[in-house]
């Protein structure tokens, strides 16, 4: 299933070339879950990150659907 | 006495009588410094009940202990006055130089009162305070004004100052310091131009002696290593400053669009922290002492926008950019420029346009009555409103009054998204309902710098909040908001304090910051100490609103907030469940149900019982 992934400001580093504002499409077997998306990425997965799905706080073992959103952004400074 | 001068500096400008006062050590430690001190002598001097723009106001400038000291961003001050926007208090911060230039005058305050017969400046030069003629500054904007001040002052000297919006008392108008940086909100701007006040310069080398230097200088360095560490890893506020905000308040539905008609913006890439990267971002520029430094030179090179200086922050983007639904970078950064130019706060003036095109949109204003279109997203009428509104010009006499009272003078006061008629800052409440509590109760009406739980719902700072909902809501506000009391009567910065001199709990605790007022005062604090003392800054401002006329019956938000669903994103559907959380928040204060502190808090607090 493709989902999509939105990595915010510097983590943006960790996508591959050619991404759109910071979003790539992944391909992802059924199952997959919020955490094993994210961690196809060399951010931190500590609580120095903040990951989010849809726009919602959940659990990251939260297995994905069809279309997700995934977003990730660093928690180190605040707005 | 360390870290604190205990001197005040009182210039009324009236009589032109200058007197230097001594602070009782006793007060001091009760009431912290800063903000803290502010109100001390605003509820003991002065009626809450006066007119704004009166000479009877007061406006402090404050520092705080941790002012001029090796504290990492120990740069800031407080402007504290009553404010001409909401009728309650004003307590609007600033960092840049100036503060801690005010600090090594020898004073920790400054008291403005009364009102000058015609324009003047102050400059303090240590014990050498000149009230002199500021005719010829009068109408010029806050840049010119810092040039021609320091040429005929001292070049190393630093300059607090008005524009025209402040000299002509547009209620959302700024006191700008070094050019760049703002004690923005509340119309602290409009309380110096009522005074004839044009601007404060200051410099000394008197720091404030340190009871343990040594200790001091060790705990701020470590303190700056960990800042340093964060910035080396690739923090985001050193690359983008808060620029980088609009991508993630977007994500979660909660960026300000068209005046909170929406809580998601289509164009946000053409305005966020990247465009501003990769077109206009010149390099960072700091406060003095800060490891964070989250400033950022800018400069539009070339166009109609042609322009350089700093920002915009996050909080100018949300505002004049997506909260206007203007999606030209170059029109936003040129907007910030002229704000801070004119001396105006870029959330109220923002959001006060954005008010006033939903007016037009929805017919309730005619073009003959603007004097032009007024529509969302466009950049050039709105560039040309802030011009009208700083110099109180046409419409922009109504657009200078802020948006609750344009809209209620045309007939739609529903149309406005204030608390206590001051406009909302970045976090569209309905998807972060924390921050509905904040702005429905700040005793500065709405803003995020009162108590930003923001911090945990948005930024997982230090741990994540889920922002939609209300359970526990009330205890993190009411913890928040004495945090940020405490922080704004130390003399740090938020930025650096909530994640660096803070426990990393969800409940944040001072351990670092108590040990660092210690070693700079010697008051031996401990960390419950310095939060129950601000808790008692803040129930005294409480006290103050509450006799100023701005007391419970103005702890709600706007229709808006409460009756109309956010209609996209992640929190669609959603409206702040005040009603949840108000009662819990009053009791976990200490007030009664109806909102009013109760006698045994107050005596609890040590504050007086009328």
């Amino acid at each position: 299933m493709l989902i999509r992934v939105k990595l915010i400001a510097n983590y943006r580093d960790a996508l591959p070339a050619g991404h759109k504002h910071g979003v790539v499409e992944l391909d992802v077997p059924e199952g997959t879950t919020v955490y094993d998306a994210i961690s196809r990425f060399d951010i931190p997965l500590n609580d120095e990150s903040v990951i989010v799905l849809n726009g919602l706080t959940v659990d990251l073992n939260t297995p994905l659907k069809e279309g997700d959103m995934v977003t990730a952004f660093s928690a180190i400074a605040g707005g | 006495m360390y870290g604190w001068h205990l001197k005040i500096l009182r210039v009324n400008l009236t009589t032109r009588k200058v007197t230097m006062e001594d602070v009782d050590p006793k007060i001091a430690r009760d009431y912290l410094g800063g903000r803290g001190w502010a109100i001390y002598y605003m509820y003991k001097e002065m009626d809450p009940a006066v007119d704004p723009l009166s000479p009877e106001n007061m406006l402090i400038f404050a520092t705080g202990p941790l002012t001029a000291t090796p504290a990492p961003t120990g740069n800031r001050y407080m402007v504290v006055t009553k404010s001409p926007l909401t009728g309650a208090l004003a307590h609007s911060n600033s960092g840049g130089d100036f503060p801690t230039w005010m600090k090594r005058t020898g004073f920790d305050m400054f008291i403005f009162e009364g009102k000058a017969s015609e324009p003047v400046y102050v400059w303090v030069n240590e014990e050498q305070v000149e009230v002199r003629s500021a005719a010829h500054v009068w109408g010029k904007d806050t840049h010119e004004t810092t040039d021609i001040l320091l040429t005929e002052t001292h070049p190393e000297a630093r300059v607090a100052c008005i524009g025209p919006a402040g000299e002509n008392l547009a209620l959302m108008a700024a006191i700008m310091n070094d050019k760049h940086r703002a004690a923005a909100r509340s119309g602290v701007g409009a309380v110096m131009g009522s005074k004839n006040l044009k601007a404060v310069v200051a410099m000394g080398s008197k720091n404030p002696p340190l009871y343990n230097p040594e200790g001091m200088r060790e705990l701020s360095v470590n303190t700056s290593k960990n800042v340093g560490a964060d910035v080396k890893k690739g923090s985001n506020m050193r690359i983008y400053g808060t620029s980088y905000v609009p991508q993630v308040t977007n994500t979660l539905g909660i960026l300000p669009t068209r005046n909170f008609l929406q809580g998601t913006f289509e164009h946000v890439h053409n305005i966020d922290g990247d465009a501003l990267k990769d077109n206009y971002l010149i390099r960072h520029t700091p406060c003095y002492r800060c490891p964070l430094s989250c400033g950022r030179l800018t400069e539009v090179p070339e166009g109609p926008y042609k322009g350089k200086g700093e920002g915009p922050e996050y909080e100018t983007i949300s505002s004049l950019g997506t909260g206007c639904g203007v999606s030209n970078l170059a029109a936003l950064v040129k907007a910030n420029y002229l704000c801070n130019e004119y001396g105006l706060d870029t959330i109220s003036t923002g959001m006060t346009i954005a008010a006033a095109m939903e007016m037009y949109e929805k017919g309730y204003l005619s073009e003959e009555v603007i004097g032009m279109p007024l529509r969302f997203g466009d950049h050039d009428a709105m560039i040309e409103m802030i011009k009208l509104m700083a110099y109180g010009k046409g419409f922009g006499k109504d657009l200078a009054l802020g948006s609750y009272r344009l809209c209620e003078k045309y007939g739609h006061p529903e149309i406005a998204v204030t608390t206590r008629k001051q406009e909302f800052p970045g976090y569209d409440p309905r998807g972060s309902q924390g921050m509905g509590l904040l702005y429905a109760t700040s005793n500065k009406g709405a803003s995020h710098m009162e108590g930003d739980v923001a911090y945990e719902e948005v930024f997982g700072v230090p741990v994540k909040e889920n922002p939609l909902t209300t359970e526990g809501k009330a205890e993190l506000v009411k913890h928040f908001q004495d945090s940020f009391a405490l922080i704004d009567s130390s003399g740090l910065c938020v930025f650096v304090a909530i994640r660096y001199v803070f426990d990393k709990t969800r409940i944040i605790w001072p351990q670092t910051l108590a040990a660092m007022m210690n070693l700079t005062t010697g008051a031996g604090y401990t960390p419950e100490e310095v939060l129950k003392a601000a808790e008692r800054v803040y129930t005294l401002e409480r006290m103050f609103l509450i006799k100023a006329g701005s007391g419970p019956e103005w702890d709600t938000l706007p229709p808006r907030m409460l009756h109309e669903p956010l209609p996209d994103g992640p929190a669609k559907g959603k409206v702040v469940e005040l009603d949840k959380m108000l009662p819990e928040f009053y009791q976990k204060r200490g007030w009664d149900e109806k909102g009013y502190p109760t006698k045994e808090k107050l005596m609890e607090l040590g504050l007086p019982l009328a």
